[in-house]
């Protein structure tokens, strides 16, 4: 599927005292099956910007063309651009209600119409898709799992309406480094197998520049910078003008280089860190 | 969505009225709505509305504000208005087809009109010039002589100040709630009153858990503070009544007084 | 520790009633009273706590809302009244959503007829008020003590 947004602006409480700008003129595409990180500042607009586009939000002005079909219009269907777009909020095991796992999961795509049958194969499906085990877990109380657990389940029900462009706000918010790495895993994992595309918002540096295609910068509701996670994080002075940081792996880099270290300026990940510096000392070595 | 409810009716303001205590204000409104019951005729209506029109002027408070209160029940004083106006036998004054309009009715009609009004007027001004959080030491001072026969003050308004400083965080707790669960296809706002019942559920649900959850937080924070309960603490603000707040009273006095004479007539035996 | 924990319990459903009243504005302070926090006056089920906690939340609902004194006096206590007869029928789940109908029906309808002079007959009055209670007690707090039953854990003061 093919999304393009197109000048959205959106204003919060207009015409009260309270009248804020939270969206001014953002413009970006998202191809099919990519993967969009979307970083900014807290208050930037990423969440209003990502609330507009599976439709909880209706922008002042601009538009929101999801294969050529513009969403924001009068007529358009909710339900039908959910069953497309599915968004996953931070910490989302707090929507989790329903007295079994199975059921909870399944309350999505009953209520995108479904048949209960088929609601529950989707169900069995997206369980197994977040990697927990579906024999154990689909008849207990979504209550009694553990909060990583928890996190799993909530995903899992907005993955069994088996969306084409897949949102999530900080899916990773609150979780210990170990349950952090897994459910980045299962995010890339799911990415390869339904083939879907992805928007990852997240104030993790190293995340996003590992995994998008592409990066949106986000600062007081305006689009900054678009572009791979090289050509964004290359603007080192312009992110930390932002209030942003570097993936710690190219801010280290940063620190060599103005220490006059002649490291390269395109690392981002730790492999590429770890190269790079192997690459130096070995040289250092050699010259020897 | 939820960002753009503003919460409870106080318009800030400085004047006379707004620094009044609590206590005083409260004392004045039930007064003044029984003041209302003691009038007998039009005449009345004059002491209570130079007194209501004294009050709103001094409180600088915008008259729009003031008639808010009436939108909610806008139906009932029509309805109220209408029935008053065709249903009351007597002389009559109008015909308009089979429908009478008797004098009795008219007379009537607009008798129990305005004292609704003057009602629903009078009583929200209350939460109009004074603050939740002083309305409620307010109601914890007048109720706690009645700690001695077991009303418990102290405790009351120690719930209604918890409950009050929740509102707003359990306000963000329901739209997130309310999003993500129409994220999922939920669906708030069609259907029948059956349905729409129903589809409340996955809202309730994780909001009670939610709230409950915080409960648990905020106890032991509490508790950690070593917090005992009981009417013995103290405050940091103290409240006492001022000079303007004995003026208040007395002249809430008078006014009883006067409206008590006018409904027995006194004033037409002068005259 | 107890007491604590319920003063908090209590306040915290006061919350909970006063933003389900804010939330759901348009049916809440209409002339119609259908009060979806209304439903959460089968909560006397799991928790006296919930005896004052409805009050009190019906008292900062008023305190929040347009009427003003005379439903926060009338409003407030035929919930306190309501809330300990549900209490007492704690044992009967199908009879604890009753109390708030006729309580409400009495005394709000009786203020609706003798204080506002709804030129209707009392009895009427009464039953109005009485129908937009029994759709949220029956038809939305019967389903949610069923449905909280299972999650009894919560209210536990531990």
């Amino acid at each position: 599927m093919q999304v393009e947004v197109k000048n959205l602006t959106h204003i919060y409480s207009e015409g009260t005292p309270y009248e804020s700008v939270a969206l001014t003129d953002v413009s970006f595409e998202i191809g099919e099956g990519e993967f969009v990180g979307i970083i900014g500042h807290t208050g930037s607009g990423k969440s209003t910007l990502i609330q507009h586009l599976n439709g909880l939000l209706k922008p002042k002005s601009g538009k929101i063309l999801v294969d050529g079909v513009d969403i924001t219009g009068k007529d358009v269907k909710m339900s039908d651009i959910r069953r497309k777009i599915g968004l996953v909020f931070q910490y989302p095991e707090y929507q989790l209600f329903e007295e079994t796992v199975r059921k909870d999961v399944a309350f999505g795509p009953l209520n995108l119409g479904l048949a209960q049958e088929e609601a529950e194969k989707r169900a069995e499906e997206a369980i197994r898709l977040v990697g927990l085990d579906y024999e154990e877990i689909a008849d207990r109380s979504p209550f009694e799992l553990s909060g990583g657990q928890k996190r799993r389940v909530a995903i899992a029900g907005v993955l069994a309406m088996q969306p084409e462009l897949l949102i999530l706000d900080e899916p990773t918010a609150g979780l210990d480094p170990k349950a952090h790495a897994d459910v980045l895993d299962m995010i890339v994992r799911i990415h390869e197998t339904s083939k879907n595309s992805i928007i990852l918002v997240s104030h993790n540096m190293g995340d996003i520049a590992r995994l998008s295609d592409k990066v949106l910068v986000m600062d007081r509701g305006r689009l900054i910078l678009t572009g791979t996670p090289s050509e964004v994080f290359r603007q080192a002075e312009l992110l930390e003008s932002l209030g942003l940081a570097l993936p710690p792996p190219a801010q280290m880099m940063r620190d060599l280089r103005a220490a006059g270290v002649p490291v390269s300026a395109d690392i981002l990940t730790i492999e590429e860190a770890e190269e790079e510096l192997y690459r130096l000392l070995t040289a250092a070595k050699t010259d020897n | 969505m939820i960002r753009d409810i503003t919460l409870g009716q106080y318009y800030p303001g400085n004047s006379w009225i707004h620094q009044l205590d609590a206590r005083v204000k409260i004392i004045w409104t039930f007064v003044y709505i029984i003041s209302l019951f003691l009038i007998q005729d039009f005449w009345g209506y004059l002491i209570i509305l130079a007194t209501l029109g004294l009050i709103v002027g001094v409180s600088k408070v915008p008259p729009s504000f003031m008639l808010r209160g009436l939108k909610p029940i806008f139906l009932i004083i029509v309805f109220t208005f209408t029935i008053n106006m065709f249903m009351t036998k007597g002389t009559p004054l109008i015909e308009i087809g089979f429908l009478t309009i008797t004098r009795e009715g008219f007379r009537n009609a607009l008798f129990m009109g305005t004292r609704l009004v003057l009602l629903i007027i009078g009583s929200s001004l209350l939460t109009l010039v004074t603050k939740p959080i002083n309305l409620t030491d307010g109601i914890e001072k007048l109720l706690s002589p009645g700690q001695k026969i077991g009303i418990p003050a102290h405790e009351l308004a120690m719930m209604m100040t918890i409950a009050l400083r929740f509102i707003p965080t359990l306000l963000e707790e329901t739209d997130k709630i309310m999003k993500a669960q129409m994220a999922r296809g939920a669906d708030f706002e069609s259907g029948n009153i059956m349905k729409r019942a129903k589809s409340l559920i996955p809202l309730l649900v994780p909001l009670f858990i939610s709230a409950f959850r915080i409960a648990q937080d905020l106890a032991m924070a509490m508790e950690a503070r070593c917090y005992r309960g009981g009417s013995h603490r103290t405050r940091m603000n103290g409240i006492k009544l001022k000079k303007k707040d004995a003026v208040a009273l007395a002249f809430t006095a008078i006014y009883l007084f006067a409206v008590i004479l006018q409904g027995q007539g006194i004033y037409k035996m002068l005259l | 520790m107890r007491n604590t924990k319920f003063l908090i319990q209590a306040a915290i459903i006061a919350a909970v009633y006063a933003v389900l009243t804010i939330v759901l504005m348009p049916f809440s302070y209409g002339v119609m009273q259908v009060r979806v926090s209304e439903a959460l006056t089968v909560l006397p089920f799991f928790t006296p706590a919930a005896i004052p906690g409805l009050f009190v939340g019906c008292l900062v609902s008023n305190m929040l809302g347009p009427y003003g004194l005379m439903d926060m006096v009338f409003g407030s206590g035929a919930t306190l009244i309501a809330a300990v007869c549900s209490y007492c029928l704690r044992k009967r789940p199908l009879l604890v959503p009753l109390p708030p109908v006729v309580a409400n029906g009495v005394i709000i309808g009786s203020m609706l007829y003798f204080a506002y002079e709804v030129p209707l007959p009392l009895y009427a009055c009464m039953l109005w008020v009485a129908a937009g209670e029994l759709i949220a007690c029956y038809g939305l707090g019967y389903p949610l003590l069923r449905m909280l039953q299972k999650y009894k854990k919560i209210f536990e003061l531990h």
